[in-house]
């Protein structure tokens, strides 16, 4: 959440082409938010009577940057659909908040409620509506934007959007109400909205003029392949509902879409941001080096074959519940993740003379 | 007064940092005029609405035009979205380049 929040730190203002509200809110953002998640890591494994308190503080940040977003949205003169997206994501996080809370004072044992029926409303607003529609939004500025995508039409994002929302409504009414056919139609809804914004990604990718097979572009293809194989594994486990595919399932979507989304994103948003500080001030008056030069190509390439044999070495291994498999995947993972840092390092450290 | 070419050869000095080209190179100039003022007019666009570097890729082109066109005594920079920004209108080096 703490990388999300950063990379909003730095798109909505793009996105909503407005400056924040106050963006020296994040300040306060980060710390709370990092202690709120030992609190409460700690709490499930350790001390439950932490995880209100864990809870709250957590609580407190997210509502700061809550809090922050709808003031910066304010601002902004004209809606479009991105920035409706923007503020649909933000409106999910804040009732997944409100159950998460809920949900930290009945697992300590303040108050007595069904922990598994809001936990599903609180995942699906918080990681579906929530980091689901960010995602969905944020790469519909930057999918064009890296690949230089023209003239492709919205509708089907468009329709994507709407049917997700309802899919959430669903899903969190089958919460509340146990009408579970309101839950099944709520999946119903995501995974027709999942495929949805699937074409629309290959209709932008089908659109391109940057042909490049760079690092970004490897971690999207990456990315997008992880989406399809979850939603094709979604669809399997409805009909066959074994815990395996189920597991598996989650963690292509966590390992291979999110993760390969966010590390894909890094290596474009690190160099731009190094770069704006650090060169180009430099613009027209001296030879500089391009965002592309910012990049170790070698490492990264090394860091995508390491993590992404990891994902799928995992995910097999989960499939068929073995447990070599499974830990020589994370082997592969943790290699890719050293070989990721040293990168992000090489990236924020990286200097020339001008 | 000065000539497009000229102050075409100005904004040149300015490049996308994503792509690695200046933006005559682009074709992200559409037109460059220099009055009897000596006053300069840049229509230009982006790649993208989006583009981060929006408002600074602004200030480079007029910060350009006053350095490298020393008579200028005033740069003016009409951002535009139509016509749209398309493949079709950069350098064929640039088109080579971007299909990898």
């Amino acid at each position: 959440m703490i990388i999300i929040f950063g990379a909003m730190a730095q798109l909505v203002p793009v996105v909503l082409e407005v400056g924040h509200f106050a963006v020296d809110l994040y300040y306060t953002i980060y710390p709370l938010l990092f202690i709120g998640a030992i609190l409460m890591a700690m709490g499930f494994v350790y001390y439950p009577s932490l995880l209100p308190f864990g809870g709250t503080i957590a609580f407190v940040s997210f509502s700061i940057f809550l809090f922050e977003t709808f003031l910066t949205i304010l601002k902004v003169k004209k809606i479009n659909f991105v920035i409706v997206s923007v503020l649909l994501a933000n409106i999910f996080l804040f009732f997944g908040l409100i159950i998460g809370i809920i949900l930290a004072l009945g697992y300590s044992g303040t108050i007595d409620i069904n922990i598994y029926q809001f936990l599903k409303a609180h995942i699906y607003l918080v990681l579906v509506g929530y980091v689901g529609i960010t995602i969905m939004g944020m790469s519909l500025i930057l999918l064009p934007m890296f690949w230089l995508s023209h003239g492709f039409s919205w509708k089907y994002i468009k329709s994507s959007l709407s049917i997700l929302s309802v899919g959430i409504l669903f899903v969190v009414l089958s919460s509340f109400s146990n009408i579970t056919f309101f839950e099944y139609l709520g999946y119903f809804f995501t995974l027709i909205a999942l495929f949805l914004y699937f074409y629309q990604v290959f209709i932008i990718y089908k659109t391109r003029v940057r042909l490049e097979n760079d690092i970004y572009f490897k971690s999207i293809m990456f990315s997008f392949l992880s989406l399809l194989l979850s939603l094709i594994l979604g669809i399997i486990y409805i009909f066959y509902p074994i815990e395996n595919i189920f597991l598996t399932l989650s963690w292509i979507l966590l390992g291979g879409f999110i993760t390969f989304i966010i590390t894909g994103h890094l290596y474009k948003i690190i160099p731009f941001l190094v770069w704006y500080e650090r060169f180009s001030p430099y613009v027209g008056k001296k030879k500089i080096p391009m965002l592309v030069d910012i990049v170790p190509k070698k490492s990264a390439n090394m860091q995508f074959v390491f993590s992404s044999i990891g994902v799928i070495f995992v995910s097999l291994g989960i499939l068929n519940i073995n447990e070599t498999i499974y830990k020589s995947g994370l082997s592969f993972l943790s290699i890719g993740a050293i070989f990721l840092l040293k990168d992000i390092l090489y990236m924020i450290r990286f200097k020339e003379d001008v | 007064m000065y000539s497009k070419d000229d102050i075409l050869k100005a904004v040149s000095t300015v490049i996308d940092p994503e792509v690695g080209f200046n933006l005559v190179e682009m074709g992200l100039i559409y037109d460059a005029i220099c009055n009897e003022n000596m006053e300069v007019t840049v229509t230009m666009t982006l790649s993208t609405k989006a583009c981060p570097l929006h408002q600074m890729i602004v200030q480079w082109v007029e910060e350009a035009v006053l350095r490298e066109l020393p008579k200028v005594r005033l740069t003016k920079v009409d951002l535009v979205w139509e016509p749209v920004w398309n493949i079709s209108m950069a350098t064929e080096e640039v088109k080579a380049r971007l299909a990898g």
